[in-house]
């Protein structure tokens, strides 16, 4: 029996070379002899321990090579050769660089954006502790997560709950007009937002104070706290701020207060912006409702001990509010990690499932694959020109390079290519970033921070590895003998290879292109749909300061007789963002369960339905005509359907045991984004609401504009006209997918783009590569259009592959996306095929030209030489 | 003064490798030192030692003959150089001092 092998190849690798024979022998002839005496596995194991035994200093080698390269001569020889090769083979230079830049630079773009959406709240020190508080709501749709709670949530768990440390309430956005007006001091008046909020604010928040001590300054029930912003416009000079008084004044109350501290302007990254802080206590004293447990008028902030586990602190809190008031029952209360609000903001049955967290992921995705649509040029122009760089290899292996020495000199070229396309990417960015700032509403910008440097620094090192690493490897490993011989076929793994890669770019743009479409038809959708109602020339405003209740119906009636508007109403709350919420309704047959339900009930004025331009289907709307408006309801046909009457005009509904007339039922009609189906809608008659719409007539809209102002000015002296369109409100709820659509046009676009290059290349140089073929082909009698299709026959059939497998993918895609719209666009064949055909199109063009190009050549031309 | 630096083992192997004399290789140095003094010794443990008595200048080595249980590798001898043998001698000598100086009475008590 031969003795083992493994051993002695262990020996061989870690022996010194000098030593090895020898010592072989040595243990061979012992072996030998062992197996005579002591038998075969004895002799073998021997050996093994002997091996084992012999791995020790004296005998180990050195690991680093033998011999010392000169490692700054050969780089700077690498350096040369990459330089060479990108003077010589321009096209494939320009078009790795063009690749690699746009593709960089849409990466970076992205990275920026996303490493920005990350960062939105985090600023917080105490931010892995800071939670909200969540409200769930049991509706006839499911349930309602809402962020607002009782004003008295916050110090009611800050009492009764040992895990909280802090907590505090601000007011919520349908109290922001109490935190809204005109500050003035030492006469400069200036429009002003703030918040109201308890005194723990400045525990939870780590909003900087420049000037006060955080736990005192909103102690006191007249003192406010005001950004520097504020300060250095209200006071001149600013030095000695603290302790001085400013007026206040909006629609509910005028005061005056008492500067008790300063904090730094809020950051651009915190989802809340404010210039002054004011107790919260202000909004208890003067409104009765706030202060009541089953009404919601607060965002409450926990900060909880370190360690607490949040899934019991959820259970022990859940029925907080029904121990408080019996009609709270059916809300839960849990807490979600302040931060992750900003990102998870989507609730559904009650739990967050994402948000805008959807599209950092879909951006991530993006910017990965325009990169790696970039590398893959790189690796398949690269390869594709392998024969020009056969010879040199060759000789340079015959000479006795070593294949990593080989390998380290593709991957510094593919580096270096990274690295030049860095510098042009980082001007692209410069010069987009404005431009992309507009688009995402950010105020992003490079930063030459470490850790911003070194992320692109690493993104530029990967890129440069992964578009490098195929092509060094399969350079690196050809045979020299066969190579210097001459013979140079291509590999039909190669081929496939570099198919494969083509079909996989094709394939994304494909993909994108789907993507884009899809995008853009669901916002067309939500821009034609026809909403149930007319928001187009319907202007709103908030009527502000103290009103007499007569005061509106004069108003009101002196904005219908200006000369242009149509109609004019009032509402409470706000048709888009927030109309009022009521339990307690109940109708004949109704269950318990029933009365608990929340539903949208707005409080109206007369002339609301017909402002709006909501059709009625039966009955009539809120009139001058009738007497006792207060006990009628106007429903919309969800709300006929749940109730469940066949003729419902003339019955009762019950309110908190008041009982309610049904005087006229409207069609359903889309008051919030299409992302939620259409809820049941009690509207109640209320002339107080304080949002004012008018419609106006076309065409009229400036002059109208300003005899609105006008009349405005005349009943709110002191008070600016800010009024907004609805259409442009209602464009706000599409904000994000606006965006989304905007920027994948760009994107989509990108990727066709560094694709078709990359294909650009890979003709030219398979047609370069055949152009004796041709010039033959062309002397036998072939015309220009069979040599066309010849050189494109094989480009085409890889195109259709890739539209073919896109199609799934993108169907997918779409699909998922398109879930998280209630109405939606049906996927029509025609976006894949259009997809499809464009990209066909698209890359046809690109091949085509160049293939043209060959094919008009003349043969003597390319056939005289050789 | 420390002349010559030599541990226990490898005194063993450099008078192993003159008892030897001419056949002195890895394998033999091994059965003998094993055959004289009843120890094991390791191909590892052997092959450091030659190898630094070798650096020390106390051996010399020659590559030989090769044989066919060998799997043709050849043989490497080792023979003791003049300065080897006066290592040798240093410490033989010094060790026959020290068992001068030794008391007689310390041997005799048990």
């Amino acid at each position: 029996m031969p003795p083992p092998k493994l051993p002695l190849k262990l020996l061989k690798w870690f022996c010194k070379p000098d030593y090895h024979l020898d010592i072989e022998g040595d243990l061979l002839e012992l072996y030998d002899h062992r197996k005579k005496t002591l038998g075969d596995k004895k002799a073998k194991f021997l050996l093994i321990k002997d091996v084992l035994l012999l791995f020790r200093p004296g005998i180990v080698r050195s690991f680093t090579t033998s011999q010392k390269l000169n490692h700054i001569a050969m780089l700077r020889h690498n350096f040369i050769l990459t330089f060479r090769s990108f003077k010589r083979y321009k096209t494939s230079f320009l078009i790795n660089i063009i690749g690699l830049s746009t593709g960089l630079a849409s990466a970076l773009l992205i990275y920026l954006w996303i490493n920005d959406e990350l960062n939105v709240d985090k600023f917080h020190d105490k931010d892995g502790q800071i939670y909200q508080i969540m409200q769930n709501f049991d509706t006839p749709n499911g349930i309602v997560t809402r962020n607002y709670t009782p004003a008295h949530l916050a110090k009611a768990l800050l009492k009764e709950i040992p895990e909280v440390e802090f907590a505090t309430s601000t007011n919520t956005v349908y109290q922001s007009n109490w935190a809204k007006g005109i500050v003035s001091s030492e006469g400069i008046f200036m429009d002003a937002k703030g918040i109201l909020a308890d005194e723990d604010y400045f525990s939870v928040f780590s909003y900087n104070l420049i000037r006060g001590n955080k736990d005192l300054v909103l102690e006191d029930k007249n003192s406010i706290v005001i950004s520097e912003r504020l300060a250095k416009k209200l006071f001149k000079p600013t030095e000695n701020i603290i302790g001085k008084t400013l007026e206040w004044k909006n629609e509910n109350l005028r005061s005056i207060f008492q500067v008790s501290g300063i904090f730094e302007n809020t950051p651009l990254n915190s989802t809340v912006q404010f210039d002054f802080i004011i107790n919260y206590n202000v909004l208890l004293d003067n409104n009765s409702e706030s202060r009541d447990w089953n009404s919601d008028h607060a965002y409450t902030y926990l900060v909880l001990k370190e360690g607490t586990d949040t899934e019991r602190f959820n259970e022990k809190i859940a029925g907080f509010l029904g121990s408080k008031h019996p009609q709270r029952e059916k809300c839960s209360l849990f807490v979600q990690q302040y931060s992750k609000r900003y990102l998870y903001g989507k609730y559904e049955n009650g739990v967050p499932v994402g948000g805008r967290i959807m599209y950092v992921r879909l951006f991530f995705a993006i910017a990965l694959f325009i990169l790696l649509i970039a590398c893959i040029n790189f690796m398949n122009l690269s390869t594709a020109q392998a024969s020009r760089k056969m010879k040199a290899i060759g000789i340079k292996k015959a000479i006795g390079i070593n294949r990593g020495a080989l390998i380290i000199q593709f991957l510094g070229e593919s580096t270096l290519m990274a690295i030049l396309s860095l510098a042009v990417a980082l001007l692209i960015v410069v010069l987009l970033l404005p431009q992309f700032n507009i688009i995402t509403e950010k105020h992003l910008h490079l930063n030459p921070d470490i850790p911003d440097t070194l992320s692109i620094v690493g993104i530029v090192l990967v890129t440069g590895i992964i578009s490098g690493i195929y092509p060094a490897f399969y350079l690196s490993g050809f045979n020299p003998a066969t190579v210097l011989k001459g013979k140079f076929g291509t590999a039909f793994n190669e081929l496939l290879v570099r198919r494969v890669l083509v079909i996989f770019q094709l394939t994304l743009s494909a993909v994108f292109i789907v993507g884009f479409l899809v995008i853009y038809k669901q916002i067309e959708l939500t821009q034609t749909k026809n909403l149930g109602y007319d928001q187009d020339n319907v202007i709103t405003f908030q009527r502000q300061g103290e009103i007499d209740v007569n005061g509106f119906e004069v108003f009101l009636s002196e904005l219908k007789n200006t000369p242009g508007v149509v109609n004019a109403s009032t509402i409470a709350g706000n048709i888009m963002k927030q109309i009022n919420l009521n339990a307690g309704y109940s109708w004949q047959g109704s269950t318990p369960e029933d009365g608990e339900i929340v539903f949208p009930s707005p409080e109206v004025n007369y002339n609301f339905i017909e402002t709006l331009g909501i059709e009625l289907k039966e009955g009539r709307s809120f009139s001058h005509e009738y007497s006792n408006e207060f006990s009628k309801l106007v429903i919309n046909e969800a709300a006929a359907k749940m109730i469940g009457f066949k003729d419902p005009i003339g019955k009762y509904v019950k309110r908190n045991q008041r009982e309610m007339q049904i005087i006229g039922v409207v069609k359903n009609f889309h008051y919030t984004s299409l992302h939620e189906s259409i809820r049941p809608v009690f509207f109640r008659y209320g002339p107080n609401g304080r949002t004012v719409m008018v419609k106006i007539k076309n065409g009229a809209e400036e002059t109208t504009i300003e005899n609105l102002k006008e009349i405005y000015e005349k009943f709110h002296p002191n008070y600016p006209f800010e009024f907004t369109f609805l259409d442009e409100d209602y464009q706000m709820l599409y904000d994000s997918e606006n965006k989304v659509s905007a920027l994948s046009k760009y994107f989509a676009g990108l990727a066709i783009l560094i694709s078709c290059l990359g294909l650009f290349g890979l003709a030219s140089f398979t047609t370069e590569r055949r152009i004796k073929e041709i010039g033959i082909r062309k002397i036998m009698g072939s015309n220009a259009f069979d040599i066309v299709r010849l050189l494109t026959g094989n480009f085409t059939k890889t195109i259709i592959i890739s539209i073919v497998i896109s199609l799934p993918a993108s169907y997918l895609l779409a699909k998922n996306w398109l879930d998280s719209f209630a109405y939606r666009i049906d996927l029509e064949w025609w976006y894949f095929a259009g997809a499809g055909i464009l990209v066909l199109f698209i890359a046809w063009i690109t091949v085509g030209l160049q293939t043209i190009k060959a094919a008009r050549v003349n043969p003597v031309n390319c056939l005289k030489d050789e | 003064m420390r002349k010559f630096q030599i541990g226990e083992f490898e005194e063993i192997v450099l008078l192993t490798v003159g008892i030897l004399h001419g056949n002195a290789y890895g394998v033999t140095i091994k059965d003998e030192i094993e055959g004289r003094l009843d120890r094991e010794v390791s191909v590892g443990a052997l092959q450091t030692t030659l190898r630094r008595l070798e650096k020390k200048g106390f051996l010399q080595s020659t590559h030989g003959e090769s044989t066919k249980s060998r799997g043709g590798r050849p043989k490497l001898y080792f023979t003791i150089t003049a300065y080897g043998k006066r290592a040798i001698e240093y410490t033989r000598q010094t060790r026959n001092e020290l068992w001068k100086s030794l008391p007689q009475l310390v041997l005799n008590l048990d």
